[in-house]
């Protein structure tokens, strides 16, 4: 199969490939690797009390082809700086359509958005514990 | 950036310097251009005797009788000339076929073909190992059953049938017919036509540094098997194949058959150079962990090795070692068709595995540096992807 130059940027670097740890970081996964898809994402949202928070930093790891991996690598980058959100900076199919994949892997695109909304779910819990976690040291702090 | 190695010998093998030389004699005007089937002047006789000259190469190379080999387009002509000609020969005798589910397509499509127009078709399953017992054959044959279709080695995985046993077997059966598709095995192994007891046996040149387009299917003489033909027009080739003849093709592969076995020492040099490299091969991607071989070592051709990767997903294992490698993949989802191979999967190999495959086929101008560039190459795709995928 031929790729798209932006197809094969993406799965070569695959640059945010791996995990992250700490404060206000959720994990959410989908697919699985008998199916032959299986995306993790790790979203890491700024402290704060406000209720809409910035993504910090975002992580995947992926087992699937290579439109997959180049997608989920480039979620990961577009994210960032962005107000966490259950839905993918752009839906699966514009997102074939921007990476040129063939229409038989949409399957594979809503994959990586259930993993993308479960793991914005869990960053928005995380980073709601952490906040009242934070305002419960303060009022420690201040009686 | 360097080319890619090229590691796909069983796909199709470059032309040797010396064959496109003599194919080039048959093109041009001053060369043997002429029909071979016009008998009326001396260009007709000259390419008519090139044709014969190349007939006599391909049949002593093969163990065979120059009256025994038909002219084709490649193996897949002879495969389906063998099993449509048989077919259609012998319909009334009975309309059952045996062959195994590790068939090359140009056997499983045209059975599948005849199972449209009525006829059965028993489908083996190989052992493990890729082997079809030749028992199982022998449980499988009925009174009905015109034809066996087996073939010598198998593409994906190398390994070699025992062909006398199963012919051994066909002949216990009241001279059941048996074709063996060959196109993998000249080269690579020995091909004596006489002894191994087929009635029919297609081979390819391009496999072995002929030229793509021609092929040739040989029809044993003493044991008197009939075919009905497929095409019509001219009466060449004893009438089972009419059409001029490409005397270039013809001549090219004349002289890639002759070549390839004109040096006895040479070609036991080559085997053990080639067996050399492919352990170089199999010892260095083992190395990476996670490795299976499929088809067993001891039963396959050195030529050729198929391996599963664990916990790495194919399309992206082929897209990964694409610009360094020139191999083959088990998986079709490069194709989009989302479908292992159905070889491995006959072998028993679950989807993800028989997809995470590639096939490695080393040749004539494979290179110990091209073996140790093709082993760093898959380590550190392999490596990657496991990383990216969190293994």
């Amino acid at each position: 199969m031929n790729y798209s130059e932006l197809t094969r940027r993406y799965f070569e670097s695959a640059g945010a490939a791996g995990v992250l740890s700490g404060d206000c970081v959720g994990r959410g996964a989908a697919g699985t690797r008998r199916m032959g898809t299986w995306v993790q994402f790790d979203i890491q949202l700024e402290p704060g009390i406000e209720p809409q928070r910035r993504i910090v930093a975002a992580r995947f790891l992926a087992f699937g082809c290579p439109h997959t991996i180049a997608v989920a690598a480039w979620v990961c980058e577009r994210a960032v700086g962005t107000f966490c959100a259950a839905a993918l900076p752009e839906p699966a199919q514009a997102l074939c359509r921007r990476f040129e994949a063939p229409a038989e892997k949409l399957g594979r695109m809503l994959v990586i958005e259930d993993a993308w909304a479960a793991a914005a779910a869990a960053a928005a819990a995380a980073a709601a514990a952490a906040t009242v976690a934070a305002v419960a040291t303060a009022r420690v702090t201040i009686s | 950036m360097n080319a890619p190695v090229y590691l796909d010998y069983a796909a199709t093998t470059p032309v040797d310097a010396g064959v496109a030389a003599r194919m080039a004699q048959c093109l041009t005007i001053e060369g043997t251009f002429g029909n071979p089937g016009s008998s009326s002047h001396e260009y007709g006789d000259r390419a008519r005797a090139v044709v014969e000259a190349a007939r006599s190469q391909v049949a002593a190379a093969v163990g065979a009788e120059a009256n025994e080999v038909i002219w084709t387009s490649g193996a897949t002509e002879a495969n389906n000339l063998a099993i449509f000609g048989v077919a259609n020969y012998y319909r009334d005798h009975g309309r059952h076929i045996v062959t195994a589910r590790t068939e090359h397509k140009a056997v499983l499509d045209p059975c599948r073909e005849l199972e449209r127009r009525g006829w059965r078709v028993t489908y083996l399953v190989p052992e493990r190992s890729g082997i079809v017992d030749p028992a199982q054959v022998m449980r499988a044959l009925e009174r009905e059953t015109v034809l066996v279709s087996l073939m010598h080695v198998n593409n994906e995985i190398g390994v070699v049938q025992d062909i006398e046993a199963v012919a051994a077997v066909c002949a216990r059966h009241g001279g059941v017919r048996l074709h063996v598709d060959a196109a993998q095995s000249f080269g690579k192994c020995r091909v004596d036509f006489a002894s191994s007891g087929a009635d029919l046996m297609s081979l390819s040149a391009h496999k072995a540094y002929g030229p793509k387009g021609v092929g040739a299917l040989l029809v044993s003489a003493r044991r008197g098997v009939q075919l009905e033909a497929l095409q019509f027009g001219g009466g060449q080739e004893r009438n089972l194949r009419s059409g001029t003849l490409a005397t270039h093709q013809v001549a090219g592969m004349g002289a890639a058959f002759a070549l390839a076995t004109a040096d006895a020492a040479g070609i036991e040099a080559e085997r053990g150079r080639i067996d050399a490299l492919q352990s170089r091969l199999w010892r260095g991607i083992e190395a990476v962990g996670g490795v299976l071989r499929n088809g067993s070592a001891a039963l396959c051709v050195p030529q050729l090795l198929n391996l599963s990767f664990e916990d790495v997903e194919g399309e992206s294992l082929l897209a990964a070692v694409r610009p360094h490698l020139a191999v083959s993949t088990g998986s079709a989802c490069a194709s989009a068709t989302n479908e292992a191979s159905y070889v491995l999967r006959a072998l028993g190999r679950d989807e993800r595995l028989a997809e995470s495959s590639l096939r490695f086929s080393l040749g004539r101008y494979t290179t110990e540096a091209d073996i140790d560039r093709a082993v760093l190459a898959v380590a550190e795709a392999v490596t990657r992807l496991r990383r990216i995928g969190g293994k």
